[in-house]
């Protein structure tokens, strides 16, 4: 099950919808009440946010679904002060809390 | 007198899981010196764990053999077992880089310690020295003990040598560290009511003396990017230095008992500090505010308890890597995980006489020294940060509070950021 993320210059990326649904934000849009219900892949508009940031975004969603479940030592994961102001608006916006 | 808020079921509580110890050896009978460990300490590459266990002898283990042995052999782990060392001599007959361990005599009973390492790039402050005695490579890993008469003795990690004796305090060293950049800039804070900043890269030369506490100099700790140094002592102070101008930046207020710990957050935003007023405080070093509470002891003390002997001393504290735990140590025997952002604790696991504290350098073993002589081990709280928290560390490592204040975003995001919610 994939969700097909759209930001703001149109480079479209699928991201698995269990990954995706570390984000609340993301959450509470594909449950709301105007999802596609017959088709595998549901489209998220996110007309802020730039394609890097999001792909970034995206490689956290695999990082935190991949260590929360398990026992291995969590690793750091890569940030780098210039680039990162964006990373935390759409953090913020994407509600990426772990739970 | 409990120790949680009283909104906390203390069942409720997970302990932490252990993960080893490693006990003092018995005490030979001609040794009249008693058990002594003050401090623990972990290299900045994980490669050896030091600490002092009693008459007068600092230990140094290889870390990861270490940890190796608490795995294979459960958690008791005897450290005069020398079984274990032949078997590994005779298989590592070729193999002359494999660290080993030390057991050094330091000659008076050791107070403090701290290891240091090189960067070839951070020249000695004192420009004009031609030739030094000591070229330090930047594979070589020191020790630092400071000791009961007030000498600081530096040793070579990997072959046990003495390298230099730094004499000039008048009292017990209580305290040493490093600078975090590799500068061998090392800072001393003693009960002669001084701290002292020596080279070592100059041949150990006392550049500074910082003068200012009224009392003992309990703890010294660098911000991660070593341009503040704070330092706290008996009669509640917790001071700030410039470590560039070597200047006294605040006096921080709050606390109502000598305060005898204290370590910065990894990016720099947070300080904390424990105290024998039961309780430890997170400040913001940069503006001075005091952002959380940790109470050991409740309902808290008034301040005239708190200002004596109320059996619920804050012995040590230290904040873990990923910047959102913190661990204390106080004397109703047990060990505390706190998270930043709650007043009560994640975990905790018993502990009697535990005097010191300190994280692994990886971050994931908390190993705690008890009176006798004896060290603890137990895992970390394991906890996947959120993408904003790596986002602020990220950002308050470069930003002091002041800059971030500054910057054009929403206030909620500003707060997050300046760890105020």
């Amino acid at each position: 099950m994939s969700v097909k993320s759209i930001p703001l210059d149109g480079h479209e990326f699928i991201i698995k919808r269990r990954h995706a649904l570390t984000s609340g934000t993301i959450k509470a849009m594909l449950s709301g009440p105007d999802r596609f219900a017959e088709s595998e892949i549901n489209e998220v508009n996110f007309r802020d946010i730039p394609s890097h940031v999001l792909s970034k975004v995206r490689m956290y969603f695999t990082y935190e679904v991949h260590y929360t479940n398990s026992s291995m030592k969590i690793p750091g994961f890569p940030t780098a002060p210039e680039i990162v102001g964006g990373w935390l608006m759409a953090a913020n916006f994407l509600d990426c809390y772990t739970r | 007198m409990a120790s949680f808020p009283p909104r906390v079921n203390e069942k409720e509580i997970v302990r932490s899981r252990t993960i080893g110890e490693l006990l003092a050896p018995a005490a030979p009978f001609d040794k009249k010196c008693g058990r002594e460990n003050w401090t623990v300490a972990f290299a900045p590459d994980g490669s050896y764990f030091a600490w002092s266990q009693g008459h007068r002898t600092v230990k140094l283990v290889p870390w990861s053999q270490c940890l190796k042995n608490f795995l294979l052999h459960g958690t008791k782990n005897i450290t005069n077992s020398s079984s274990l060392r032949l078997s590994r001599q005779n298989s590592d007959g070729g193999q002359k880089n494999k660290p080993r361990e030390h057991i050094i005599d330091c000659g008076d009973i050791v107070w403090s310690l701290a290891f240091g390492s090189s960067v070839p790039e951070k020249q000695s402050r004192c420009v004009n020295i031609e030739w030094h005695r000591f070229r330090f490579g930047q594979d070589q890993l020191l020790l630092a003990t400071g000791l009961n008469n007030g000498r600081i003795k530096i040793w070579d990690v990997y072959t046990g040598k003495l390298l230099l004796n730094l004499v000039d305090h008048t009292e017990v060293v209580r305290d040493l560290t490093f600078a975090p950049d590799g500068s061998l800039i090392l800072v001393s804070a003693s009960r002669d009511k001084t701290l002292r900043v020596w080279d070592l890269k100059d041949d150990g030369n006392m550049m500074k003396v910082l003068r200012g506490h009224q009392n003992w100099v309990y703890s010294c700790a660098f911000s991660p990017d070593s341009s503040m140094l704070c330092s706290v002592g008996a009669s509640k102070a917790v001071f700030l230095w410039d470590m560039d101008k070597y200047t006294m930046i605040q006096k921080l207020e709050g606390h109502h008992h000598d305060v005898v710990a204290c370590d910065f957050s990894p990016d720099g935003a947070l300080l904390a500090t424990a105290s024998y007023d039961t309780r430890v405080y997170i400040w913001d070093p940069h503006t001075g505010d005091i952002l959380m509470e940790f109470g050991h002891l409740f309902p808290p003390p008034t301040p005239i308890f708190a200002g004596g002997a109320n059996d619920r001393w804050v012995r040590s504290v230290s904040f873990s890597h990923d910047g959102l735990h913190v661990a204390s140590l106080a004397d109703d025997k047990m060990v505390r995980f706190w998270r930043i952002d709650e007043d009560y604790p994640v975990q905790v696991a018993p502990l009697s006489n535990g005097l010191c504290c300190a994280f692994s350098t990886d971050g994931s073993v908390l190993a705690a020294g008890t009176h006798d002589g004896s060290v603890y081990f137990w895992a970390t709280p394991r906890h996947v940060p959120s993408l904003q928290h790596l986002c602020r560390m990220s950002i308050r490592r470069v930003m002091p509070t002041q800059e971030v204040q500054g910057l054009p975003i929403p206030s909620k995001v500003l707060e997050f950021l300046s760890y105020r919610i």
